[in-house]
């Protein structure tokens, strides 16, 4: 963290940033807009007013730290890092009672060991179904990690012959490794067919997001210092990840938060350097000559990607094909799987999950999807797609919400691919 | 605030639309200008019978009532000046009724502008008034500022597409105005007299508004000289055609500068001083001679950059980094006075140099883009919060700018209303005699004065 962002004083009230934020398109009360939290940050900032911490912190915590105002104000007003700000303050002054999920968080935390052998399934679910009535899914079966390191030798074959050989890490995160392990296995498979070799150490654990969006820095701290060390020693030049949410907490919030001198500071931003959301890692590969692997659906199927609010592109993409018109780098993938259709969407709503979010405001949240899932009919899909652990939570969980959808399938786009390939 | 009004309104529209804890109220205290008025309570209504309510409350708590949509205005409309109650029309977002055959929407004030502009697109028609903050600014703003934007030059403002209206007066009464006819001499026109009343004569509950076909297509240049008068009369014999743009929007150089950025991409790079884009619309083969034709007259006045821009990609990086200007401007100074004046088209030159001179006298930076169709010029003046006698130079600088406007027979305020922000300076156009006729209008629809009072005068 460098100096203190005071970006809040940046704000004009101009008001861009009300209909794209999804709790305000969904109360249409001002206390639940960006613009409304930046206000109540400077007043805070400020002192000149006094304000009640738990009223603050309701606007703070109802935020889903989505980046959809950061993305459209002109004038540089880093709300989502301000709105994390804040909440690390208010913990401190409300003595962590501000992060409501502060028990399952120190189980993510603490039972790292266990985490790995499913722990999700063991100790967090439980806890986090205690906190709500929230339908959390059923891992799909054994965790992707267990006891070891693994090595997945490249498949040469398949891959254009002879070239030198590219070695990447996997950087699963705790959803993909407990709740949907066949993503995991799936986003391995995709990479080995296409030439790389991967390596996935045991010591890996949770990104941090669930703790530094709850205003516990040390815990995000600490994650972050294991990761990095858990990929330390090896000799790779990408970490691959299939969920977009970790790559936003990896890619954007590390550098944020680590100081020169932290310990760690030069592992830690190292890690970030070199971890890639999947799909540009795929625009990486292309870039590099190599010839993505192509696919073929049996069956021919069509579908919606539900762009993820954290799946960042690259800075220097530019669409190249249709569907990476409509879905960004993302859409590489789909022009390789024959057979599958890409649908747009008209709005790429937020799908209301936001993390913690979904589990402290449930009901704001489900609003949001509904909204979501109203765009989503209107598309009438066979399939919906996604790539980020969140975005399968909630959209997996609220396909019910409106009768026509109650049966859709919900996959992450990488595990479509690595059927096509297999077939 | 009297607790009791509070309950009253939480009787009638229950709590959840009732806002009256101070950290909820912070949030309704501002809009687009610098300045702050904290409301006593905010109130989210439904329909005209609420507003009705809500309005005859007022009343009897002889509290003002000041109507809100997304408080993006830029002369502080939407304040409460003298505190009370804030309306917000944000929750009356609904399409009422489309009918194809008159082309005529009627819709409820809350509804966005680009909702509205999507929802008819989808359907072949065109709504055009297009303020740069059609993207989140309320019909129901738009029609109480008049609000307009480049496709001014050949569509019109919003003014041009209000048919009729449903509105609460400040007695709490319900009335209608106009008529879907085109023509319609039945008594004074009401309707065209809300239209830019800022939210002062009464509340828009519903709003019945004109439509178009869509064009078939259009088409955008990028063109820049080097010499203002070279610009100058280019633009004009545009304007002469036939077949005007359907844009003709005009940046000085520092607003260029401030939105570099947004065309760093490499589609665009721009030269020079002065630049205008402009749009063609109209069937596609329309819009190809369009385009032709004024290429042909922009060259004779040696362009220093000429671009067209073929691709949508294109067209969206052009007009993103135009909407951008306004808000982008905050390099420049933390504290800006923005006037949008509009002068007669033959007076914009005069008036750029008078002002530049100004920016010099008072050592102010001075940043001029604007709707070059329609004279409309936002002149925004820079300053530092802290520095107060930047400050000073900055309010002199004002006056004399507003001043010439007036003397070249032009109007202090184009699009953005007069409000809290030029209230004072009405009287550099308007005799005592006149201005008394505007608050004898004021007393008719509103005896009380409690409508958004301590606005335009
Ligand atoms: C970046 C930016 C660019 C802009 N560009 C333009 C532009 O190009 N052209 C332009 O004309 N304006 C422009 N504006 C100004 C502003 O957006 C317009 O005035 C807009 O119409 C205001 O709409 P709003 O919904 O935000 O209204 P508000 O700001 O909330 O209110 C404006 C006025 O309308 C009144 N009002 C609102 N709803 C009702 C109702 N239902 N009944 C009665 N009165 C009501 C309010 O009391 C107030 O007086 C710009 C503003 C910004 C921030
Ligand atoms: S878009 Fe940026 S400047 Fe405008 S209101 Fe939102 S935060 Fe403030
Ligand atoms: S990050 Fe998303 S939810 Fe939070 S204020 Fe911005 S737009 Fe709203």
């Amino acid at each position: 963290m460098e100096d203190k962002d005071i970006s809040y004083l940046n704000c004009v009230h101009c008001g861009k940033c009300l209909p794209v934020c999804p709790t305000y398109r969904i109360s249409l009360n001002e206390f639940y807009s960006p613009r409304g939290r930046v206000r109540l940050i400077l007043t805070d900032n400020n002192d000149v007013l006094p304000l009640k911490v738990s009223k603050v912190a309701e606007a703070m915590s109802t935020c889903l730290l989505c980046g959809r105002c950061v993305n459209i104000c002109p004038n540089d007003v880093k709300i989502g890092d301000l709105i994390i700000n804040e909440r690390i303050k208010l913990n401190e002054l409300q003595d962590n009672k501000f992060s409501l999920g502060a028990i399952a968080l120190k189980a993510l935390k603490n039972k790292r060991k266990i985490l790995l052998k499913s722990a999700l399934k063991i100790a967090n679910i439980p806890i986090i179904n205690q906190l709500n009535r929230r339908f959390v899914p059923n891992p799909q079966g054994k965790a992707f990690i267990s006891a070891r390191n693994y090595r997945f030798k490249a498949d040469r074959n398949g891959a254009g012959g002879k070239r030198e050989e590219i070695r990447a890490g996997y950087f699963s995160g705790c959803v993909f490794n407990s709740i949907y392990p066949q993503i995991s296995a799936d986003t391995v498979a995709s990479l080995v067919k296409n030439g790389v070799s991967v390596f996935v150490p045991q010591m890996q654990g949770c990104c941090g997001l669930p703790f530094i969006s709850s205003g516990d820095i040390s815990s995000f701290k600490d994650l972050a210092l294991n990761n990095a060390n858990a990929f330390k020693a090896q000799d790779i030049d990408y970490i691959v990840t299939s969920c977009a949410s970790c790559s936003y907490s990896v890619n954007k919030l590390y550098p944020l938060y680590f100081n020169k001198n932290d310990e760690g500071y030069s592992e830690v931003l190292n890690f970030s350097k070199k971890l890639l959301n999947i799909w540009s890692f795929f625009k990486v590969l292309e870039k590099k000559g190599i010839d993505i692997k192509a696919g073929e659906l049996q069956k021919e199927t069509d579908a919606v990607f539900h762009i993820p609010c954290h799946l960042l592109n690259s800075p220097e993409f530019k669409p190249s094909s249709y569907n990476e018109g409509l879905i960004g780098e993302a859409g590489l993938i789909v022009d390789k799987i024959a057979g599958l259709k890409l649908k747009p969407l008209k709005h790429n709503y937020c799908c209301g999950n936001g993390g913690m979010f979904n589990i402290r405001h449930y009901d704001l949240s489900k609003e949001i999807t509904r909204l979501k899932f109203e765009e989503i009919k209107e598309a009438f899909p066979q399939n919906i797609l996604t790539s980020c652990s969140g975005c399968m939570f909630s959209l997996s969980d609220q396909r019910g919400i409106l009768k026509e959808q109650q049966g859709i399938p919900v996959n992450h786009l990488i595990s479509i691919y690595a059927q096509s390939l297999k077939e | 605030m009297n607790q009791k009004l509070i309950k009253e309104f939480e009787e009638l529209l229950g709590k959840n639309r009732v806002l009256s804890e101070a950290e909820e109220l912070l949030c309704y205290s501002y809009d687009a200008t610098s300045k702050e008025f904290m409301p006593d309570v905010v109130v989210f209504p439904l329909n005209s019978n609420e507003i009705s309510n809500i309005v005859k409350l007022c009343l009897k708590y002889n509290t003002p009532v000041v109507g809100r949509g997304s408080g993006s205005g830029f002369s502080g409309g939407s304040l409460p000046l003298k505190g009370g109650v804030v309306v917000s029309f944000t929750k009356m977002n609904h399409i009422l009724e489309i009918d194809e055959e008159n082309m005529f929407v009627t819709v409820e004030p809350g509804v966005i502008n680009a909702d509205l502009k999507s929802y008819l697109a989808e359907k072949g028609y065109f709504y055009p008034p297009d303020p740069a903050s059609y993207e989140f600014s309320t019909i129901g703003g738009n029609v109480a500022e008049c609000s307009g934007g480049p496709s001014a030059v050949k569509y019109g403002v919003t003014k041009d597409y209000v048919a009729a209206l449903e509105l609460i007066t400040g007695d709490g009464e319900i009335i209608n105005t106009g008529s879907k006819s085109v023509k319609d001499v039945s008594g004074y026109n009401l309707t065209q007299l809300m239209v830019g009343s800022e939210g002062t004569l009464g509340l828009f509950s519903k709003i019945t508004l004109k439509f178009l076909s869509n064009p078939e297509a259009n088409s955008l240049i990028l063109v820049s000289f080097d010499d203002i008068g070279n610009g100058f009369n280019a633009a004009i014999s545009l304007l002469k055609l036939r077949n005007r743009p359907s844009m003709l929007e005009f940046m000085d150089k520092s607003s260029i500068e401030s939105v570099k950025s947004y065309f760093k991409s490499d589609i665009i790079k721009i030269e020079g001083a002065f630049l205008f884009i402009i749009e063609a619309d109209g069937s596609r083969l329309e819009v190809g001679e369009s385009v032709a034709e004024y290429e042909k007259i922009l060259k004779e006045f040696s362009p220093v950059f000429l671009f067209s821009s073929g691709s949508e990609e294109e067209k969206r990086v052009i007009m993103e980094a135009r909407k951008a200007i306004s808000p982008s401007l905050r390099k420049y100074g933390d504290l800006k006075i923005n006037n949008d004046i509009a002068v007669p088209i033959n007076k914009i030159i005069e008036m750029l140099s008078f002002i530049e001179g100004i920016s010099k006298t008072y050592n102010v930076p001075i940043i001029n883009f604007g709707h070059f169709g329609d004279g409309n010029i936002h002149v925004n003046i820079m300053l530092n919060k802290d520095d107060a006698d930047m400050v000073k130079r900055g309010e002199k600088a004002k006056f004399e700018i507003l001043k010439k406007t007036a003397e070249a027979g032009g109007s202090l305020s184009g699009e953005h209303g007069i409000g809290l922000e030029k209230k004072e300076f009405m009287k550099l156009k308007y005799n005592d005699y006149y201005m008394n006729i505007l608050k004898n209008i004021k007393k008719v629809f509103d005896p009380r004065n409690i409508i958004n009072p301590g606005k335009i005068f």
